[in-house]
């Protein structure tokens, strides 16, 4: 099957180029990762190494979104949304946690390269970060649920879970049990939210080894294996002026949208996953002691044409917004509100909709869909965290609440 | 602050002993497992830190003796008139914990209903096995064998398909029964139980109720080979794994009750498995209640305690909704199976529908419920430390098992729309 055969997608949006990283991207993964899925569980960091190794670096993945002058791979233009959204589901139909790890660090590439916020200064100095013959891969902090009584600022109701105090020009950021959405204990870079000048949103990038970064124990989660995420404290990190992009809120919300688009591409690669799987499954498979094709039974049918429907218009919607997000001459800034209001509800939408998939297709497999051995539970579990990671639900509820109904206090 | 007992039970159901053995059971749960239960995940295969907490409960506490007449060591519960609903109370408790040991000590139980169950005790098995689980402190786990490579869930399809598909055979050699077949997923296999109780036919293909055999197995019996456990999503101390019975000898007295008797009594079997099935997940939810209770006062949103947000406590609401009505179906069916003499027997064709409608119902709403849960939580949910996403896997293994879902679905329409071709 051809990538875009079986649940279209707009292909006159789709360059040769992406149609053509998207096959290689195919081959890749079924070379170096689907085949070795069960045995990457007892080795998962030792045995995924070389796969994201040629993905990163042979293959550019991890540098694409940087200027080719840098040596990166040169997508600036604000065409790299449709790019990363289909990279990433080629990569997350392979591994949702390396496509996890890979949308963290797009996202803040865009947000360092991409037309028109570009940092040429600042997208050079990370050049030799992400630039090199060893994957590098950055993971941003976002705001998060507060804790205690610490009054921190916030970015539409949750705190920044750093706070700054600037002298000199520099920054000095502060913060305890810091949670990154990825990779806390083995990142190159972390990209930090917090409140900058006048309490505008502002990004500020810290190196893994700066000093008062203390990266703490790692955590074990529900899935995302790729991402060895650990907390964070930072204990007076001092970042320069020339390190911190101030976003903004356009800038914020520009960051979020195309972070939402890239996470809901890695959600929509495990959906095709589980896919492939759950096809096999239903061509093999007899009921009833009648020698039934499990396909073929009218309840097992309604089931599949549920998981079909929400991965054909799941992966429309997600080709849709990175389309929106790539022409900001038809549909305005990628950082506007209503922008922002539709990615999070494309997010939102994909990753909900697809645990519903997700859900039918455990149901149909029975116990072999939540056992190990038959790599459907894997899918399950990844894109679960993803949905619970990105943004608390309660918060994205309201982020599009605001845009939609123009709430005013909340 | 409200707890876990302010969920409703219906009163007037409860045994005298409830007050007794439920306490006991949750400080079971709160020393033996809750602290050590983040840890379980990768003790799937070995139990290094999963059996201690067994040996506690049913070798020391003695609670494998439930169902065993009293002068045989047992708790004689199999003759009380509120069984059902006790040992709901106690799966409720240790699911509060870990659902996995629910499941786990509930199996264990599960063949011998069919033999210590009024009003089908069967005396000489009664006496044959009590000593295996009444006289140790260890832990001793029994299992049923009923899943089949080519099946998956016809055993329990039995309306439909009433055992024509069975492919283990029992062969009566003598007074011997010769048993061969091929077995997968059993709860308390992969190395744990000692005692199979084996679904198998006696004729191949043969539609006739006679022909449903129900026979004990002795794991160390010669031909009996267990493999290894698979590996799965969670439920770590519930070991499964594929069974062969290659030409095993039992006595011939080692069938549970005899031709059309056996099916009748797997069929309440079926029942009680069903009912347990809601306090495995009752009792998950009720601990992701005591979770989100925590973190909801810990955590701040919009600059105030989670649960203070209008918006995070119509979540909270739908959580403790859900827990409630869960228990009090939960209880309900369990009294339902107690009260014979109201209800109809646990066999009957309305209990059987009505426990498998219950354990439907009661399994979605805890998915949905967990999802929820992790969701409200952001990235903390996902967080093993926190437990609900231990809770989130789990409940979801739960809602697949006794023929999952769509199976409930068919057998519910059958009965209440006397549906003939399904």
């Amino acid at each position: 099957m051809k990538y875009q055969d079986l649940f279209p997608v707009p292909t006159e949006w789709v360059g040769d180029a992406d149609l053509s990283m998207a096959e290689t991207l195919a081959a890749w993964g079924e070379r170096e990762v689907k085949d070795g899925r069960l045995e990457h569980r007892e080795d998962y960091e030792g045995l995924l190494e070389p796969a994201m190794r040629r993905l990163f670096v042979e293959l550019g993945l991890g540098s694409m979104l940087l200027p080719e002058e840098s040596g990166g791979g040169g997508c600036t233009e604000p065409g790299a949304a449709m790019t990363c959204a289909v990279a990433l589901e080629s990569v997350g139909s392979a591994d949702t946690g390396l496509a996890f790890l890979l949308a963290n660090t797009l996202a803040v590439q865009a947000a360092l390269a991409v037309e028109p916020v570009g940092d040429e200064a600042l997208s050079g100095a990370m050049a030799e970060v992400f630039c090199t013959d060893v994957p590098a891969v950055a993971s941003l902090v976002l705001p998060a649920y507060g804790a205690g009584s610490v009054g921190r600022a916030r970015f539409n109701g949750l705190d920044h879970q750093v706070s700054a105090e600037k002298n000199n020009g520099a920054w000095t950021l502060k913060g305890k049990d810091v949670r990154p959405q990825c990779s806390g204990a083995t990142a190159d870079l972390f990209a930090v939210t917090f409140a900058g000048d006048d309490g505008a949103p502002a990004l500020a990038l810290v190196g893994s080894t700066d000093k008062g970064l203390k990266v703490g124990r790692p955590f074990k989660k529900t899935g995302l294996a790729a991402s060895v995420n650990a907390d964070l404290d930072f204990d007076g990190v001092a970042v320069t002026a020339a390190s911190v992009i101030p976003l903004g809120p356009g800038g914020m919300r520009e960051l979020l949208s195309r972070y939402y688009s890239g996470c809901a591409a890695a959600c929509m690669g495990a959906l095709l996953a589980a896919y492939e799987i759950i096809r096999e499954w239903g061509d093999t498979r007899v009921i009833k002691g009648k020698g039934q094709v499990f396909k073929e039974n009218p309840l097992v049918a309604s089931l599949m044409g549920e998981i079909g429907a929400a991965m054909a218009t799941d992966r429309l919607l997600t080709y849709d917004l990175a389309r929106l997000l790539s022409r900001p001459d038809l549909y305005g800034p990628p950082g506007s509100p209503a922008m922002f209001a539709t990615a999070t509800a494309v997010f939102k939408q994909v990753s909900r909709s697809g645990m519903r998939a997700l859900d039918n297709v455990m149901e149909l497999m029975a116990s072999a869909g939540y056992a190990t051995e038959w790599n459907l539970e894997r899918y399950w579990r990844d894109v679960k965290t993803i949905e619970a990671y990105v943004v608390p639900d309660t918060a994205a509820k309201v982020d599009m609440a605001r845009h939609y109904f123009d709430l005013e206090t909340i | 602050m409200r707890t876990v007992d302010d969920f409703t039970r219906p009163l007037e159901y409860l045994t005298p002993l409830d007050r007794y053995l439920g306490p006991i059971a949750r400080n079971w749960a709160e020393t033996q497992v809750f602290p050590f239960r983040r840890e379980y995940d990768e003790d799937w295969e070995e139990h290094r830190l999963i059996e201690p907490a067994f040996k506690a409960l049913m070798g020391e506490l003695g609670f494998q003796r439930f169902f065993f007449p009293e002068d045989l060591g047992g708790f004689g519960m199999g003759h009380s008139d509120c069984t059902a609903v006790l040992a709901y109370r106690i799966v409720e408790e240790i699911s509060r914990a870990d659902s996995a040991f629910g499941v786990a000590f509930a199996v264990l139980h599960w063949p011998l209903l069919m033999i210590c169950l009024e009003p089908h005790v069967n005396r000489r098995l009664c006496e044959e096995f009590a000593p295996m689980f009444c006289k140790t402190d260890e832990a001793v786990f029994a299992a049923n064998a009923m899943t089949e490579p080519q099946g998956g869930s016809d055993i329990e399809n039995l309306d439909l398909l009433k055992g024509s598909t069975i492919r283990t055979t029992a062969t009566r050699d003598g007074d011997e029964w010769v048993i061969s077949g091929h077995k997968l997923w059993p709860t308390n296999s992969g190395g744990a139980a000692k005692l199979f109780g084996v679904v198998c036919t006696t004729r191949p293909g043969s539609t006739d109720p006679d022909d449903f055999a129900f026979i004990y197995v002795p794991a160390d019996l010669p031909g009996v080979t267990q493999g290894k456990p698979y590996q799965k999503a969670g439920m770590a101390a519930d070991k499964n794994s594929d069974i062969w019975f290659e030409d095993v000898r039992v006595p011939v007295w080692y069938r549970a009750q005899g031709p059309g008797d056996d099916l009748k009594y797997f069929k309440e079997m079926v029942a009680w498995g069903n009912m347990a099935t809601i306090g495995f997940v009752g009792g998950a939810m009720m601990n992701a209640f005591e979770i989100l209770r925590d973190f909801s006062n810990e955590k701040t949103f919009r600059g105030k305690p989670l649960k203070e947000n209008d918006d995070v406590a119509g979540v909270l609401a739908d959580v403790a909704t859900s827990i409630d009505v869960v228990r009090v179906l939960g209880y309900q069916m369990a009294r339902m199976m107690d009260r014979t003499d109201l209800y109809g027997p646990g066999w009957s064709d309305e209990i059987v529908i009505k426990a498998r409608a219950y354990k439907y119902f009661a399994c979605d709403r805890a998915v949905e419920m967990l999802g929820k849960a992790l969701d409200l939580m952001g990235p903390f949910g996902s967080d093993r430390a926190l437990d609900i996403e231990k809770h989130w896997r789990d409940v979801k293994i739960c809602q697949l098992w006794l023929g999952g879902k769509q199976l409930a679905q068919m057998e519910v329409a059958r009965w209440w729309y006397d549906c003939e071709t399904l």
